[in-house]
C-alpha cells in the first residue's frame, strides 16, 4: 500500500493542510471561484485587499495582456471593512480552511484600526498587510524605507493576536532592509513578491493602455524576480514565507518550495484556469511521490547551492 | 458553468470582417441565453496568458457557433486555428438579454462583433408577435455580415454603412433616430451591441427619446468569474463587474459618458 503523504505545513500556531494558497486580488472576496474549487482542499485562501473605507478603485482601462503576464491597476476597489466584516467573513465561517485578510491602510491608524477590527474575527487566521500596492497613492510608501515598515508592522502586531504576513514589493530601494525590518517588528512571514510597475502604450491613440499609466505587472513574466528575491530572502532570515509570482503549473511551485517558501500563491493562473490550484496541489503530490518525499517538509529548502556560487549573489539591499 | 476542452469543427473567414468558429459540447451549450458568452483559453501557453471572451452565435444541440474578427494578438492566433485543435472555453458566462419584452417592438443596434449576439436574440424571440428590427452598421459592404446568415431568421434588417456602399450612408444612428421620429418611443425597447462609441450614441439618442433599452459592454477581462474586477463599467451603483453582473446592462443603469 502507497504510504500517505503529509502535506502539512506549520508556522507558529497555524498548520495548514497543504501548501498551496491563493493571491490576495486574485480570487475575489468571497465565494466567486467556489464553483470551480472545493475551498477546503486549499491551504488557505487570501483576500482581496480590504482598506478602512469603500474605495471605488481606478478608472478603466485597469488590465492589459503583456508577454507572459498583465498589467494591473484595480486600485484596491472593495466595500470597506464593515462591510466585509458583515458580508464576506460570515461565508467562511463553514469553510474548512484557513483565511488569511489581506488589508491596507494609508496610515499606520489605518492598519492598527483594521487590524483591531478584525481582532476577534473567530474565522480569520492570519492578516497579511498589503505595504506594497503599487496602485494607489501611498500604497508603496511603508515599503519605501525600513523605518516606516518597522513602524507599521510594529503596530499592527501590538493590536492584535493573528498572525501577520507582511507582503513586500521588490520595487522597495532597501528591500532586505525592509524585510529585516519587519521580521525584526514581528512579522510572522512574509509575502513575496507583490506586482512590479510596469507600462504598455496603444500606438493607434499613443495613449498608455492603463488609464492610471502604470499598471502591477505579475504572471510568468515575473516569476524568476521573485525566485529571485525568495533566495535573497531565505539565504538570510529564518522566516516562513508565502512565496507569488506567476505561478501556473505544479512545476512552478516546486521552484518556490525548493527554494525555501512555505506556502506557495496562485494568482493570475487563476484568471486562465480556474482549477490551476487544484492542478497544481496535485502535481506536487505527484512529484513527492515520484520523488520519495513522505513529508511537504522535506521538499521545502531543498536547493542545492554551491557554497562559493553564493560569492556571485549581489550584497545585501 | 462549465469548463472544458472543445475540439474545434470549424474556423473559416467567411467575408471580410467575420470568422466562423465552430465547436460542440454539450454542457456549453445547455442553458444558454443569447448575450451571454464563453471565456475562451486560445494557447494553453504562457506567451498568450489570459482568456478571451467571445459571444455565442447560434446554437444546434451540442453545436456552439461563434462569429468573431480579428482585433488583437489573441484573435489573431485563433484564426490561425484548424479543424481538430483544441481550445479550453469556460462558460455560459454572465447576465443575458431580457427576453420578454411584455408587447414592446424589439429594435437591435449592432456593429462589428455586437452584431452575432442580436442575431442569436433575434432568433431566440422568434415566437414573439412583433417581429425584432435589427439595425445593422458597418464601414461598407465588404464587412455586413452575410445575407444567408440571417436567411432563417424572421427579423426586419436595416443597414447603414459609413461609405454608403450597403442601405443608408453613415452611421447606424442615424438609423435609429430617424426611426423614433416616427414611432411611440414608449412601445419600443432597444438592445445594443457594438463598439462602445456606438452604443454611447445609441444611449444618448434613447435618452433624447425616453426609449428604454439595455447594452452589452465590452470591456478587457480577464477572469469572467468576478474575481479580478479588471472589467467593471460604471453605474449608478458604482463600477459592477461586465462578466458577472453584465455584460448587458440596462440603459438606466450605466453612466452615461456619451
Amino acid at each position: 500500500m502507497a504510504k500517505t503523504i503529509n502535506l502539512t505545513i506549520k508556522i507558529g500556531n497555524l498548520t495548514f493542510k497543504n501548501p498551496v494558497t491563493v493571491a490576495s486580488g486574485t480570487f475575489g472576496s468571497k465565494d466567486e471561484y467556489a464553483k470551480y474549487v472545493d475551498y477546503a482542499k486549499l491551504g488557505a485562501i487570501v483576500t482581496k485587499t480590504v482598506t478602512r473605507k469603500p474605495r471605488k478603485g481606478n478608472p478603466m482601462p485597469r488590465i492589459f495582456e503583456t508577454p507572459s503576464g498583465m498589467l494591473n491597476a484595480i486600485g484596491l476597489q472593495n466595500k470597506g471593512i464593515d462591510d466585509f466584516i458583515e458580508y464576506k467573513i460570515p461565508y467562511f465561517k463553514k469553510v474548512k480552511t484557513h483565511l488569511i485578510v489581506n488589508i491596507a491602510g494609508e496610515s499606520v491608524e489605518d492598519f492598527v484600526y483594521l487590524a483591531k477590527k478584525l481582532d476577534p474575527e473567530k474565522s480569520v487566521s492570519a492578516l497579511e498587510l498589503n505595504i506594497s500596492c503599487p496602485n494607489v497613492k501611498k500604497g508603496l510608501e511603508f515599503c519605501a524605507k525600513p523605518e516606516l515598515a518597522y513602524e507599521v508592522v510594529k503596530a499592527v502586531k501590538e493590536a492584535t493576536k493573528h498572525p501577520i504576513f507582511t507582503k513586500l514589493s521588490p520595487e522597495a530601494h532597501d528591500f532586505l532592509g525592509v524585510a529585516d525590518s519587519t521580521i525584526r517588528a514581528g512579522s510572522d512571514g512574509l509575502s513575496l513578491i507583490n506586482t512590479i510597475r510596469g507600462m504598455a502604450v496603444d500606438i493607434e491613440k499613443c495613449k498608455p493602455q492603463i488609464a492610471n499609466v502604470f499598471g502591477g505587472l505579475s504572471g510568468p513574466a515575473i516569476r524568476p524576480i521573485a525566485l529571485r528575491y525568495l533566495h535573497e530572502v531565505k539565504r538570510r532570515f529564518d522566516i516562513p514565507v508565502m512565496a507569488m509570482g506567476g505561478i501556473m503549473t505544479a512545476q512552478d511551485a516546486l521552484e518556490f518550495l525548493i527554494t525555501g517558501a512555505h506556502l506557495i500563491s496562485v494568482g493570475t493562473a487563476n484568471f486562465v484556469n480556474p482549477k490551476a490550484t487544484m492542478e497544481i496541489l496535485e502535481g506536487i503530490e505527484t512529484y513527492m511521490k515520484r520523488k520519495g518525499h513522505q513529508s511537504i517538509d522535506s521538499v521545502r529548502g531543498t536547493l542545492k547551492v554551491k557554497p562559493d556560487s553564493e560569492s556571485l549573489l549581489a550584497p545585501a539591499g | 458553468m462549465f469548463d472544458e476542452t472543445v475540439t474545434i469543427l470549424e474556423n473559416k473567414k467567411i467575408n471580410s470582417e467575420y470568422f466562423r468558429l465552430v465547436i460542440t459540447s454539450k454542457r456549453l451549450s445547455r442553458d444558454v441565453s443569447p448575450g451571454q458568452f464563453l471565456n475562451i483559453q486560445i494557447e494553453n501557453h504562457q506567451g498568450l496568458l489570459l482568456r478571451r471572451p467571445f459571444s455565442y452565435y447560434r446554437i444546434k444541440g451540442n453545436r456552439i457557433e461563434i462569429l468573431y474578427a480579428i482585433l488583437g494578438r489573441g484573435t489573431a492566433l485563433l484564426a490561425d486555428k484548424r479543424p481538430g485543435h483544441l481550445l479550453k472555453a469556460l462558460g455560459p458566462l454572465g447576465r443575458p438579454f431580457t427576453q420578454s419584452l411584455k408587447g414592446k417592438r424589439r429594435v437591435l443596434v449592432g456593429g462589428g462583433v455586437g452584431v452575432p449576439p442580436l442575431v442569436f436574440l433575434a432568433e431566440r424571440v422568434q415566437k414573439e408577435s412583433s417581429t425584432p428590427l435589427l439595425l445593422i452598421g458597418c464601414k461598407s459592404k465588404k464587412e455586413i455580415l452575410p445575407k444567408r446568415e440571417l436567411a432563417k431568421v424572421k427579423t426586419e434588417v436595416r443597414y447603414a454603412t459609413d461609405d454608403g456602399s450597403y442601405g443608408k450612408k453613415g452611421f447606424v444612428t442615424v438609423l435609429l433616430h430617424e426611426l423614433l421620429k416616427h414611432e411611440n418611443p414608449k412601445s419600443i425597447f432597444i438592445q445594443t451591441c457594438g463598439p462602445t462609441a456606438m452604443m454611447d450614441e445609441v444611449m444618448k439618442i434613447a435618452k433624447e427619446f425616453g426609449v428604454e433599452g439595455e447594452a452589452s459592454v465590452e470591456e478587457r477581462m480577464a477572469c469572467g468569474v468576478g474575481a479580478c474586477l479588471g472589467c467593471v463599467v460604471e453605474t449608478e451603483e458604482g463600477f459592477k463587474t461586465s462578466c458577472v453582473e453584465g455584460p448587458v446592462f440596462s440603459f438606466g443603469e450605466l453612466v452615461h459618458h456619451g
